[in-house]
């Protein structure tokens, strides 16, 4: 049984159809990149995906649960975690509060207290390195530190899904590695399925996903594990742009 | 347990600012009434603090929720004094001034907290306008003609009783309702509830996706702050007055001062709505005594000052400055 089944999904905003007619699965414990040049209804699908939108048309099956219309905090309650591309850690919140409150509010919470969650808290930020900013305000950090606090607040709410959104762009190639690995890393130990989102940068794509769905102009264009799909002939037009000997011809 | 008591310890200082405040008044009779005027401005600046200062939402409609409470003491009073019920007529009352504003703000936080940041100030702003014209047009209660009570609770509870209630046990009711509020404000700020306000203060989609039923939080929020606001009514107003007219309590003045002072001291802190209320009142006070009728004007630009250098407010740069040492246990 599939973790989240994705139906006919639909979502228009006035005539503009951003995601269009789509279907997909996702298995558990799998890392699943979802690519597509600017534009292609990415950010949308990722939207449907947590409940930030709600769809116009067809269904979405989380867990045998049809949350279609769950509001997103539901959706987080049954283990759908995500990340921000720009990160949006709660400022004036504590590096430690901001992760404590993805214990207290997502998947365990009704059985995690306060206090708990400020001692699941102390785990994560030794996870991500940060235990010499753990008191400080999460607005006074460096972006990639936000970045890093949004990883470990969504990776707090114990999610089986965790979708991130772009949470590599702006890094350099060998911060890119260390993440990947990292990424890999918690879906080894915890189980979680792990959908990126990544508009540009193939060496994420190619080092962290097992699948890869390519979206164009709303549509779904290929479905494919990842080294079949980088070297598909459509994905590399739509997307990657010809290859380099047919400009040389 | 010694763990859990210390994550109440912010406490203290609240307790200790008030029990000061309430000994100088005791002490000196002749302070009495300015004694009584700080603790009133402490309770407002608490109670408005526990949502504007947790949730981030100006509510410009405040005093209607201190309007409703003071009827609620007013309709007990006047109505049931003949019914032999002697001081349970007060109760009565203050219960009465829950259930008022409870129902009022489950009626303007249904339409109200569907919206956002600007939107929901400037729909709330008419609400105590509203409210007054509803009572004086309706009718309601004796409409413009208001309700004059002092009669009324003198031959409830006898006239040595109902002397000692509005001229002494009315105050001590309002430092009742600050302790009250200082309470429920740390309880909250401990529990779930806090970290939830917290998260929807800071951003509200992104407190969403972590979970958070943010509705559910801002109206817990929102009808707690209200019932202090309404027993503040009932017991600084109705009680010590003995008399209600409809533009008295429903004046938006009193919602400007509540916002003011919650900025002087730091909006989201405990201390904060106490230490903004006594700069606040001692001040007013002062100005009129030094400058009569120019402290408005006086007192207009230094609170713009004060807010445009230190938007966190005294207890903001208080808590920044003791970060890291011992007494950041205690000033939250």
């Amino acid at each position: 049984m599939p973790l989240l089944k994705v139906r006919n999904v639909t979502k228009r905003f006035g005539g503009l159809v951003a995601v269009d007619d789509i279907s997909f699965e996702i298995r558990h414990g799998e890392t699943m990149a979802i690519v597509g040049p600017n534009g292609a209804g990415k950010t949308t699908m990722f939207n449907l995906i947590n409940g930030v939108f709600l769809a116009d048309e067809g269904q979405m099956i989380f867990e045998d649960v049809d949350v279609t219309h769950f509001p997103s905090y539901r959706r987080a309650h049954l283990g759908i975690g995500r990340t921000f591309q720009i990160p949006r850690p709660f400022a004036s919140a504590t590096v430690r509060e901001n992760i404590a409150i993805g214990g207290m509010f997502g998947a365990a919470g009704s059985e995690v207290n306060v206090d708990e969650a400020l001692e699941m808290a102390d785990h994560y930020i030794e996870l991500i390195g940060l235990t010499p900013h753990r008191d400080k305000p999460a607005g006074g950090l460096t972006p990639i530190e936000k970045k890093m606090v949004e990883i470990a607040r969504a990776l707090a709410m114990k999610p089986r899904l965790l979708l991130m959104d772009e949470a590599m762009a702006g890094m350099n190639p060998t911060d890119i590695d260390k993440m990947v690995e990292f990424l890999k890393d918690i879906r080894d130990k915890e189980g979680i399925a792990i959908v990126a989102m990544v508009e540009h940068i193939m060496r994420a794509v190619a080092g962290l996903a097992e699948r890869v769905l390519v979206m164009h102009q709303g549509a779904k264009l290929v479905d494919e594990p990842t080294q079949e799909a980088l070297s598909d002939p459509k994905v590399i037009e739509v997307y990657l742009g010809k290859p380099a000997e047919e400009f040389h011809a | 347990m010694m763990r859990h008591l210390q994550k109440y310890s912010p406490i203290l200082p609240v307790l200790l600012a008030y029990g000061v405040l309430l000994g100088i008044g005791l002490a000196y009779p002749g302070k009495w009434q300015l004694i009584a005027q700080l603790a009133f401005y402490c309770a407002l600046g608490q109670a408005f603090n526990l949502f504007m200062g947790m949730t981030g939402y100006v509510d410009f409609g405040y005093v209607a929720f201190l309007g409703v409470g003071t009827y609620g003491m007013a309709v007990s009073i006047y109505f049931l004094y003949d019914k032999g019920l002697g001081i349970g007529l007060i109760f009565i009352g203050l219960a009465l001034a829950a259930v008022f504003s409870t129902g009022l703000s489950l009626a303007v936080g249904a339409v109200a907290l569907r919206l956002r940041g600007a939107y929901f100030a400037i729909a709330t702003i008419g609400v105590n306008e509203g409210f007054r014209y509803f009572v004086e047009g309706a009718r309601i209660w004796n409409g413009a003609d208001g309700m004059i009570f002092s009669r009324h609770l003198r031959k409830a509870v006898g006239r040595e009783t109902a002397m000692t209630l509005s001229t002494q046990w009315a105050d001590i009711l309002v430092f009742g309702v600050a302790v009250l509020a200082a309470i429920l404000t740390l309880v909250y700020m401990r529990n779930k509830v806090g970290y939830a306000l917290t998260a929807l203060r800071e951003d509200e989609d992104a407190a969403k996706v972590m979970g958070i039923n943010v509705t559910k939080f801002k109206i817990i929020a929102f009808i707690t702050s209200a019932v202090l606001a309404g027993l503040l009514g009932a017991s600084a107003w109705a009680l010590k007055l003995t008399y209600v007219y409809p533009e008295d309590v429903f004046e938006i003045h009193y919602t400007v001062e509540a916002i003011i002072i919650v900025l002087l001291g730091g909006a989201g802190t405990l201390l904060g709505p106490i230490v903004g209320a006594l700069i606040y009142g001692a001040s007013k006070y002062f100005l009129a005594i030094v400058l009569p009728g120019f402290q408005l004007l006086i007192f207009a630009p230094i609170i713009i000052v004060i807010i445009v250098l230190f938007p966190e407010g005294t207890v903001g740069i208080l808590k920044k400055k003791i970060r890291g040492t011992a007494l950041e246990k205690f000033i939250i």
